[in-house]
C-alpha cells in the first residue's frame, strides 16, 4: 500500500503541478469530505447492525445459524475457531443476500476474531477474497438505474452478472487456495 | 425479498425474549461499538478518497485506461470500458457515474452498456474493501491477498464481455 500511495500521489500530483495547480489541494479536500460524509453514513449502519447483531449473539441465534454453514466453511477455511466461524457465516450469508449495510460491520468482527489466533494469515485472506470479489446475488444499483432510464428489459443482465460475480469469487477461491494454503502450519 | 429483514428482525427479538435476553442492555452495548469502529474507519477513507480524487482529477485515470486498453481489447474487453474497469476497483461512486455517462452516450440496451452493467454488478470496489475491513487491523501484508482479488475482478470483466455476446 505504501508504494502504491508514493506512486500515485506524487505523479498526479506533479501532473496537476503543471495543467491545475489550484486543483490539487481542491482535490484532496473534496476526497476527504467524501470520505467523512460516508464514515458518518457508516458509523449509522454499523449502529444498526451492531445492535441487532449483539441481540441475536446474545439470544445465540448466531451460534445455532452458524453451525448451519460449518460445512460450506470447512472446505473454504478449514478449521475455524468457534467465534470466527460464526461472523463468517452472518459475513457471507449477508453478503450474498445483498444486505450490504450488515456485511460490514460482520466483516469486521470476523478479521478482529481472527487475528487472535495464530497461523490464520491463510483464513484471513481467504476471507478478504471472497469479499472484495463480492458474491452479491441482486445487482440493485444496476437495476434501479436502468429501469429509470427506460431500459428495454433492464433485468435481462441478473443472470450475466450473477454468473461474472461467481467467476471471479471462484477464481480467487482458487487462487487463494494455490498460493497461499503452503504457508499453513 | 423486501418481507427478509422486517421477518428476521422479528425472528430475533423474539428469540431474545424467549431466552430471556435483556434486549434493550444488548442493542445498546452493540450500538456502543459502532462509534469505536468508524473513527478507526475514516483515517483510511480519507486516504483513500484523497488518493482517488487526484488521481481523477489530474487526468491519470484517462491516461492509465487509455494506455491498458489496447491490452483490454486483446482479452476481448471493448475500450469503451477501460476506464470502468480501472476505476471500479478503488471507487464504487464513480464507477456509477461511468456507468451513467455509459448509458448516456451508448444506449441502455446496446452491447457496450450490457457489458458495462454487468462489469459494474460483478466486481467489487477491492482498495475500499481493503481499507474498511482492516482499518485498525493488526494484518498489514495485503500485497498478495489484493492482486489475487483484482485478478479474480478482471476474469469476471474478460467473461462478463464474452457472456453479454452470448446471452
Amino acid at each position: 500500500m505504501n508504494v502504491i500511495f508514493a506512486l500515485c500521489f506524487s505523479v498526479c500530483t506533479l501532473i496537476l503541478l503543471f495543467t491545475d495547480p489550484d486543483g490539487a489541494l481542491a482535490a484532496m479536500l473534496s476526497g476527504g469530505e467524501k470520505a467523512l460524509a460516508l464514515t458518518l453514513k457508516m458509523t449509522v449502519i454499523y449502529a444498526v447492525w451492531l445492535g441487532i447483531f449483539e441481540l441475536a449473539e446474545r439470544s445465540r441465534l448466531t451460534e445455532k445459524f452458524a453451525r448451519l454453514l460449518k460445512p460450506v466453511n470447512r472446505f473454504l477455511f478449514g478449521e475455524l475457531p468457534e467465534k470466527a466461524n460464526e461472523y463468517i457465516s452472518l459475513n457471507i450469508s449477508a453478503n450474498m443476500l445483498g444486505m450490504s449495510g450488515a456485511t460490514t460491520p460482520m466483516g469486521i468482527k470476523s478479521i478482529r476474531e481472527l487475528e487472535k489466533y495464530r497461523n490464520t494469515e491463510y483464513q484471513i485472506a481467504m476471507f478478504f477474497v471472497i469479499n472484495a470479489t463480492s458474491i452479491q446475488i441482486f445487482p440493485t444499483s444496476v437495476l434501479a438505474l436502468r429501469t429509470s432510464l427506460n431500459a428495454a428489459a433492464p433485468s435481462d443482465i441478473i443472470l450475466p452478472t450473477i454468473l461474472a460475480t461467481a467467476v471471479s469469487t471462484a477464481a480467487g477461491i482458487l487462487l487463494v487456495k494455490m498460493f497461499l494454503r503452503k504457508k499453513r502450519k | 425479498m423486501k418481507y427478509i429483514l422486517p421477518a428476521m428482525f422479528i425472528l430475533i427479538i423474539a428469540c431474545a425474549l424467549f431466552k430471556k435476553v435483556r434486549p434493550y442492555d444488548a442493542f445498546v452495548a452493540g450500538a456502543g461499538q459502532a462509534i469505536p469502529f468508524a473513527a478507526k474507519l475514516f483515517p483510511y477513507l480519507a486516504t483513500i478518497f484523497v488518493l482517488t480524487e487526484l488521481f481523477e482529477r489530474s487526468g491519470a485515470a484517462d491516461a492509465v485506461s487509455s494506455f491498458l486498453a489496447p491490452a483490454f481489447r486483446l482479452l476481448g474487453i471493448p475500450p469503451e470500458l477501460s476506464k470502468l474497469v480501472l476505476v471500479k476497483p478503488f471507487s464504487g461512486n464513480g464507477a456509477l457515474a461511468l456507468l451513467t455517462e455509459i448509458y448516456e452516450t451508448y444506449g441502455v440496451d446496446g452491447y457496450i452498456a450490457r457489458c458495462a452493467s454487468v462489469i459494474y454488478g460483478s466486481s467489487e470496489t477491492v482498495f475500499y474493501v481493503a481499507a474498511v475491513y482492516f482499518a485498525g487491523a493488526k494484518t498489514k501484508n495485503l500485497t498478495a491477498p489484493i492482486l489475487i482479488s483484482l485478478f479474480a475482478s478482471l476474469c469476471a470483466c474478460v467473461f462478463a464481455c464474452f457472456i453479454c455476446l452470448v446471452m
